[in-house]
């Protein structure tokens, strides 16, 4: 019954419950939207470090992660064990990760700064991979899944080829058919030199790789640096990611303590983001609390206005609690229609940005450059996110009302009678 | 009257100060003219070690040299690592040749700050040969012992501001002028490299440094020693050497 007289007192002041209702229905379909938002972010973020930087599991030796920022090949993948020292080649660090049951496949690759002779780019940075397993195992184009080709091949196996970005490409003024000079450090501290044939043009909607990355063959890359059949990383990639940790105590038993083995949930950006989680949800919720100071001003005149008609309530027998629930509901039945209302069009934002990438190289004019993510951010649809920012905005704005709520317990009906 | 005396005598120390000052840079100008004139030759060949130390590792390179009046050189790297690796300074430019490309490449712009070969020291470094007097100026700062040498301790300020290292402190032995150390700095007064010398021989009249090193301080743990062994300076030296077909 009390339910009801709140309900229809909704409707007393139209204007009033509308404006209510659209500010908690802002606050909501922000929130929906900014944490669809995020959540694309953050997959965007975990798949791009795991399929360029890390796997599931990345292994280096202790002298290249000292210096990993300078991506130095002096320092592959060494065991030690019994005194002895020795260097693992890459066949038996891929016999070796593949032996665990969690392991989908383990890919040696070699990273390394290079300069370029005659160019208006000065830098770029020389990814050594096995081509035709890395296809196997991973999309280079985390928008399109595929493997980010647009124009000719990828080079061969142990060919004096390579394959770039378009960004590259188009920068340096290089076509397919084109030489690429440049200079490198070898294992041995030399001066190497080498005129890869570009074969292929690729677009992997990173802009890390498409504007700075030239990939070649890694066989041909360990004989120009002299390594030989060693590895400067060896990148794991399990069948479920939850098994990271698994792989990682395995390997670090086959590998030794000489080797440094980290699981992508170990990257900066990752671990980063995973910190700050708590931190969005406090903005949320700030402004689901300043949203509903609409609310709360809406209950404060409600009681101010209608003092009489507290003062005859309470003249007419109903308790305190009673005249508090009845305007406590009020401001419910608002926020259930707000946050309806929120729902409705975050939904609908949601689930059109999930089936639509926003363009973020637009976006941010380039600006995101040095964060491992795509060129385009889906948003992330989720029924459950919905039903949770739902409650989440009822509760908040709810919250927020109990206290001029209350204020209505406190009118003496003999006093409000005589106003 | 005391008033007059006390100015007097200010004056007159200031104006015998002052009338010092100019010895102090002509005597910094003739020690940098000294240095300079230690590295005049009219053709050098030598052999030679350059011993890179990085981050607990040694790489050790040899090398030829074949030098023609601090102008032109020709290097041939002869370990095994980098065998077939030349270069050639020649009119002021650099070129490589790389036995995996079997191509000549001319160093130029930003590679020429570049490490040469992993070592402490940039290809910048190797090609400069003008002479520090036309370049820099010098100051008198002090004097200084180092490793039980008396030494003149100058201060060089760059006179263009393209130069690599806009600002040199050197220590300059007074029995011999052999350079017995040098900072180098950038212009905002970073030290970028220290260069020691620990051993030169008096060659032909001429003290050569033999054994030297070099820090860039730009890199952790990391040191160059250079050994010159078999040195002959002023010997013939045919000019096909100093040819971009040597190369090949």
């Amino acid at each position: 019954m009390l339910s009801v007289i709140a309900w229809r007192n909704i409707g007393r002041n139209r204007r009033r419950s509308i404006l209510c209702i659209t500010a908690v229905g802002i606050a909501v379909f922000f929130i929906i939207f900014m944490n669809s938002w995020m959540d694309g972010m953050f997959i965007g973020i975990e798949n791009t470090v795991r399929t360029y930087e890390t796997g599931h599991v990345l292994a280096v030796s202790e002298g290249f992660e000292a210096e990993k920022e300078y991506l130095p090949v002096q320092f592959p993948l060494e065991k030690v064990f019994g005194g002895t020292e020795d260097y693992f080649s890459d066949d038996e660090l891929i016999r070796l990760a593949e032996s665990l049951p969690e392991v989908r496949g383990a890919l040696p690759r070699i990273q390394i700064h290079a300069s370029l002779f005659d160019n208006v780019v000065k830098h770029a940075l020389v990814w050594g991979i096995d081509i035709d397993r890395e296809r196997e195992i991973n999309h280079f184009n985390l928008t399109k899944r595929t493997d980010g080709l647009v124009y000719g091949r990828f080079p061969a196996n142990d060919a004096n080829e390579c394959v770039i970005g378009t960004a590259l490409a188009e920068k340096a003024g290089l076509r397919i058919g084109d030489r690429i000079p440049l200079k490198m450090v070898s294992a041995e501290f030399s001066d190497k030199y080498w005129s890869p044939e570009i074969t292929g043009i690729f677009e992997f909607d990173y802009r890390k790789m498409d504007e700075d990355t030239i990939i070649v063959p890694i066989d041909r890359l360990q004989r120009i640096l002299g390594l030989g059949d060693r590895a400067q990383q060896l990148v794991v990639f399990a069948h479920d990611q939850r098994d990271s940790e698994q792989i990682k105590a395995g390997m670090e038993q086959m590998l030794g303590d000489r080797t440094v083995i980290r699981t992508w949930t170990d990257n900066y950006w990752v671990a980063m983001y995973r910190s700050m989680t708590w931190l969005y949800y406090i903005i949320f919720g700030v402004f689901q609390v300043v949203a509903s100071f609409l609310i709360v001003n809406t209950v404060l005149m409600m009681i101010h206005e209608r003092i009489k008609e507290i003062g005859m309530m309470g003249a007419l027998g109903m308790k305190r609690a009673e005249i508090v629930f009845v305007f406590f509901m009020e401001a419910v039945y608002l926020s259930i229609l707000g946050a309806t209302v929120g729902v409705f069009l975050g939904g609908v934002a949601t689930w059109v940005g999930s089936q639509f990438p926003f363009d973020m190289t637009t976006i941010t004019g380039g600006g995101m450059k040095d964060l491992p993510v795509s060129g385009t951010l889906y948003l992330v649809f989720s029924p459950t996110m919905l039903i949770q920012n739902f409650f989440f905005g009822v509760v908040i704005s709810a919250l927020c009302t109990i206290i001029p709520s209350l204020k209505s317990a406190f009118v003496e009906p003999v006093e409000a009678l005589r106003r | 009257m005391r008033v007059m005396r006390f100015i007097v005598r200010i004056a007159m120390i200031s104006v015998c100060l002052l009338s010092v000052l100019p010895v102090f840079a002509q005597q910094a100008a003739e020690i940098l003219d000294q240095v300079d004139d230690n590295e005049i030759y009219e053709s050098i060949i030598h052999e030679g070690e350059m011993i890179i130390e990085y981050q607990g590792r040694t790489f050790v390179k040899t090398f030829k040299v074949w030098g023609r009046e601090n102008k032109d050189s020709f290097i041939e790297f002869t370990n095994p690592e980098d065998r077939g690796t030349k270069y050639l300074k020649k009119d002021g430019r650099l070129y490589v040749y790389s036995p995996d490309t079997e191509q000549v490449m001319l160093i130029s712009g930003h590679m020429l700050k570049e490490s040469m070969m992993g070592s402490d020291m940039s290809y910048e470094d190797t090609i400069e040969n003008e002479r520090l007097s036309r370049r820099y100026t010098a100051t008198f700062l002090e004097d200084e012992k180092v490793d039980g040498r008396d030494c003149w301790v100058l201060d060089l300020t760059a006179i263009k501001p393209t130069e690599s290292y806009q600002k040199r402190r050197l220590w300059v032995a007074k029995d011999n002028f052999d350079m017995v150390r040098a900072e180098f700095y950038a212009l905002s007064g970073s030290k970028l490299k220290e260069y020691t010398l620990i051993r030169s021989e008096l060659i032909q009249g001429q003290s050569f440094p033999m054994e030297s090193e070099m820090r860039d301080l730009l890199r952790k743990n990391s040191k160059t020693t250079f050994r010159v062994i078999n040195l002959e300076l002023n010997a013939p030296v045919s000019d096909r050497i100093f040819s971009t077909r040597n190369l090949r």
